[in-house]
């Protein structure tokens, strides 16, 4: 980092407090709306407010002690972390493929980038829906197309594995364009010169690729699988559309399993009490970002 | 940026100002709704509402969703803002519970409640008060296709055992027999697998009537049952039935993917209403079938209630008289597709009776008998029952796709039962 | 380089394959999509090739009748005046976080990111109490606040990372010459991120404009945006396909343009965030 100039010793007292102005209003802003309804999930994940059973406002570590030996908590967790896991990583790859490949399109072809950024654009109900057809073979245009050369596509919602794949796909879907965004800005900050420079070394466009691209590609491709892996901690539209937590119980995922708790159990302080322990795994999460970011950007 | 700055904070201002509270004034009521026919068809008659008492009603006709998490808001938050709320008959008992509703008892008047049909008003009656006036209940009716029955030489199947045997003969490489709905949720599959539960003698409870609230789900007749509507989606219904919901089960049937659905009014009546399916005119309408314990069509009753937190309940209970009035309700009918009325004199209105009768001839007699044979109780009404069908639904929908066997399904509902009760 | 081998045509012509297949995986829904939305309601799920003349603009004049073109506007004004607010604030912001001399920095960062991540179902009952209280539900305003809460942290966090990039001595030279901070900012550092700035914009309106859970808890008739109306279609027993179709074709034609003009500037702002 460059050192800061330093002018006369009250100038400097006046700059740095002129920063500080600057970050006034921000910080109000964030604080009123953001804070206070933080501050309230916490207070009500160690309360008893449950709707139906009438509530005691008796404060404690009863909810967390509950989550210890909830079976259900358990395979939310899983499932929450199989959804993560294949949606981020088909969305990264994905993302990379079609980053690379746009970058060998040049001329008026390149407006057909358009076509893989629209998804990204959907309301993700309308992802949901749209989805929820395509894969349900009787209304699916896929199924009917295959049926024409007499091959029949399996039904995906109608077990666990089918269904975690079908919600991952209609997740990579809206969201690979966003990691095609982020690396396809990181391959324009490469210089052409090095690969080149490796080529008339000798190298192979493959040892090129691994040894020159993608060790510079390495911190947008941890920042995009670190911001999509936070995001999809939430997932919730895609799950509440296509399959209402089902086949079973086998996609409620942590996120679904809240709500469940608070909106059909009625027990609103059990709720808080997972989003609280969502909002922690988003809290480390996150802190490697900022991390990383730091790491990055000084 | 200063001017934009400054533009941007007189626009704020500007944009404040008129849609600031809208707490609802003296001549003012807010309605809150979830789309169905008739609530679709009453949102268009607000002013006729506002000509006759001079109170202005904004009626609000959202997503069953969107629905449900604003109430479960409004109403924690008892911020007053909703003056007549939708009032589903299998969640009263909770809203009661949770203090969220206050009683009509006092506010309506004797001449409204005696032309509404007295099954479905019951409903409503807890603990000798009265907590919302209905105006829909929806039955479980079949619908079958003439032409598939007749081509596999078949009758109209009477009780499910017959059911399985008519399945067996239709279904091809190419035809399924039957789309049932299958997805979690107590307005899903437990909307229509009670009605094979029933069919079979099997129950939620030891003893609802008599107040014994033990948990029965895991009873011989019920494991009979789930293995009929397994066996009924699994072998005989199309591709990827294991996830139907009422709109894959609606499709399927418009599509003639299906000789038979089993389902609500609603969609019963859109499949036999040639505007509106294919199959329309080959399409008939029976009873749901039955078994060894008789026959139980699903039952869905819906009303509108006061909302605790309501500021003005009286200008709330003359919206509900006029919404369930004769006249109201008759207009409603002949607007839309909405033959499912509780109001008794509706029924004798030549005009709707000519209407209804004019998409299928049977219809409107089979949903009387249905209404004739359907209980009050036929999903029971207590305050957990959301949480308990949600559970319960689970399980049964775990069946379906093999994810457990149907006797541990059935364990599977009977150990979360108790676990919601306290048990 | 010009390269002919056959290897290179076999290498080539896999590739050419695979972008293929993925152009064929982000198009086919939207294919779907469209042909939904000119569908007759009676050959909806049929196959386009069974019945390719069943088509109709009904679905698109229905919608209008509907208040999902007034949802449509909902949305237009909430988005645009959160990312509007959230850039006045933002920004600022964003270039003091660049520039100051400050110990807090990594917990700011920390603390920013975190705030676009917590899990809304926990804090859904307190939001919205507090909303009541401060008399915001179903107002425009309650909602360009909520949307500040997602929209603020990105703006700031990414112009935070554009700054970086303006040389130190750029601002220093400037305030030597007797320009003050504002004038430095404004003058000097602003027409410098530029390209940040504008990108920053668009992935705030496009966050903005995707909410549907904020909209949900806070808006009522008044105020509900064009995501929370698509829920509408959905009733107690019917989904209405068609103008679902239609409606996220409305949701999707406007941000078209937006993201045609910004796709350069964000790349441009986010190769240099991410360069390392």
């Amino acid at each position: 980092m460059t050192s800061h100039a330093t002018p006369r010793r009250g100038a400097t007292y006046e700059l740095q407090r002129g920063y500080r102005l600057m970050m006034v209003p921000a910080i109000l802003a964030v604080g009123i709306f953001a804070i206070v309804p933080l501050a309230g999930m916490f207070g009500l994940a160690f309360s008893d407010y449950h709707l139906i059973r009438g509530t005691n406002w008796d404060f404690g570590f009863q909810n967390f002690a509950k989550m210890l030996s909830d079976k259900r908590l358990m395979n939310s967790i899983y499932v929450m972390a199989a959804l993560s896991f294949f949606g981020v990583a088909l969305q990264v790859l994905i993302g990379s493929a079609v980053a690379v490949g746009l970058q060998k399109i040049t001329g008026k072809w390149r407006v057909g980038r358009i076509l893989f950024l629209l998804p990204y654009a959907v309301p993700h109900v309308a992802v949901a829906l749209i989805w929820l057809s395509l894969f349900t073979p009787t209304l699916s245009p896929i199924n009917a197309f295959f049926d024409l050369f007499g091959i029949t596509v399996p039904a995906f919602l109608t077990s666990q594995w089918g269904a975690i794949t079908a919600i991952v796909i209609a997740d990579t879907w809206t969201n690979f364009p966003f990691a095609m965004l982020i690396i396809m800005a990181a391959l324009q900050g490469i210089s052409p010169d090095l690969e080149e420079a490796a080529a008339i070394d000798g190298a192979t466009r493959v040892k090129t690729f691994i040894y020159i691209t993608l060790p510079l590609l390495a911190p947008a491709l941890l920042m995009v699988t670190l911001f999509r892996f936070i995001d999809s901690l939430k997932h919730f539209p895609m799950i509440f559309v296509m399959t209402k937590g089902g086949p079973g119980r086998s996609t409620q995922a942590t996120n679904f399993y809240a709500y469940v708790q608070t909106f059909q159990n009625s027990n609103v302080a059990y709720g808080a009490a997972i989003a609280v322990m969502l909002f922690l795994m988003a809290a480390l999460i996150s802190y490697y970002v900022a991390k990383l970011n730091q790491r990055v950007t000084t | 940026m200063k001017h934009l700055f400054t533009a941007a904070l007189v626009s704020s201002f500007a944009l404040a100002a008129p849609v600031a509270p809208t707490a609802a004034q003296a001549e003012e009521i807010n309605v809150l709704m979830f789309g169905m026919p008739y609530t679709v068809g009453l949102a268009k008659l607000a002013d006729d509402f506002e000509a006759e008492t001079g109170i202005k009603a904004n009626i609000d006709v959202v997503g069953q969703d969107v629905f449900e998490s604003r109430i479960t808001l409004s109403f924690t938050g008892g911020t007053g803002d909703i003056d007549v709320v939708h009032t589903p008959v299998i969640q009263v008992q909770r809203w009661i519970q949770a203090g969220w509703l206050q009683p009509m008892t006092d506010l309506v008047s004797e001449e409204t409640t005696s032309d509404i049909l007295a099954g479905p008003l019951g409903a409503y009656d807890v603990n000798g008060d009265q907590w919302a006036l209905p105006f829909f209940a929806g039955v479980g009716l079949m619908s079958y296709r003439e032409d598939l029955l007749e081509a596999a030489g078949a009758e109209v199947p009477q009780t499910w055992a017959e059911m399985l045997d008519v399945a067996a003969k239709i279904t091809t490489d190419d035809q399924a027999a039957i789309a049932l709905r299958a997805v979690p949720g107590q307005g899903f599959n437990m909307f229509i697998f009670p009605m094979v539960m029933r069919a079979y003698g099997g129950t939620f409870f030891a003893d609802y009537e008599g107040g014994d609230l033990t948990p029965a789900i895991n009873s011989p007749e019920n494991l009979e049952a789930l293995n009929v509507y397994v066996k009924l989606i699994n072998d005989y219904g199309p591709a990827g039935a294991g996830n139907f919901n009422f709109a894959e089960v609606k499709a399927a049937a418009e599509n003639g993917q299906v000789a038979f659905t089993v389902e609500g009014t609603g969609i019963i009546s859109q499949l036999v209403d040639p505007a509106k399916s294919q199959f329309a005119d080959v399409t008939g309408i029976a009873l749901p079938p039955g078994g060894p314990a008789g026959r139980s069509p699903a039952i869905g009753v819906h009303g509108m209630g006061i909302p605790a937190s309501a500021p003005n309940p009286e200008a709330s209970a003359r919206f509900i008289e006029w919404a369930v009035s004769s006249e109201t309700v008759a207009k409603i009918a002949m607007s839309e597709s909405f033959p499912d009325f509780t109001t008794a004199s509706v029924a004798q209105n030549p005009e709707v009776i000519a209407k209804y009768a004019a998409i299928h001839p049977d219809f409107l007699t089979m949903r009387v008998a249905a209404l004739d044979l359907a209980i009050g109780h036929y999903r029971p009404l207590i305050p957990e029952w959301p949480a308990l069908g949600q559970a319960i639904g689970e399980s049964v929908n775990a069946a379906i796709n093999g994810l457990m066997t149907p006797e541990e399904a059935l364990e599977q509902a009977d150990a979360d039962m108790r676990d919601i009760l306290g048990l | 380089m010009i390269d002919n081998s056959p290897e290179f045509r076999v290498k080539r012509g896999i590739g050419l394959t695979l972008m293929l297949v993925l152009l064929a995986f982000a198009a086919v829904p939207t294919l779907w999509v469209l042909i939904l939305s000119f569908r007759a309601p009676m050959a909806i799920f049929q196959p386009i090739w069974e019945s390719p003349l069943a088509l109709t603009l009904d679905n698109f004049f229905k919608i209008t009748r509907s208040n999902f073109p007034s949802a449509l506007m909902n949305s237009f004004i909430t988005a645009g005046l959160s990312t509007a607010f959230a850039m006045i604030v933002g920004v600022p912001a964003g270039f003091a976080l660049a520039k100051a001399r400050l110990s807090g920095k990594f917990v700011a960062s920390w603390v920013l990111l975190l705030l676009r991540m917590a899990p809304p179902v926990g804090f859904v009952i307190p939001l919205f109490l507090l909303y009541v209280n401060a008399g915001l539900i179903d107002t425009y305003m309650g909602l360009v606040f909520a949307y500040m809460t997602l929209t603020l942290p990105l703006v700031t966090w990414s112009m935070w990372n554009s700054f970086a990039q303006v040389p130190d001595e750029l601002i220093e030279a400037a305030i030597m010459d007797d320009a003050n901070l504002m004038q430095a900012f404004l003058l000097i550092a602003l027409p410098a991120a530029r390209p940040g700035a504008v990108a920053a914009a668009i992935l705030a309106f496009l966050v903005a404009w995707n909410d549907f859970f904020y909209a949900l808890i806070i808006t009522r008739s008044g105020t509900a945006t064009a995501p929370v109306a698509v829920m509408n279609f959905i009733s107690y027993d019917s989904v209405d396909w068609a103008s679902i179709a239609v409606a996220s074709i409305a949701l999707t034609l406007p941000i078209l343009p937006l993201m045609a003009i910004a796709n350069r500037y964000i790349v441009q702002s986010l190769s240099g965030a991410v360069k390392g």
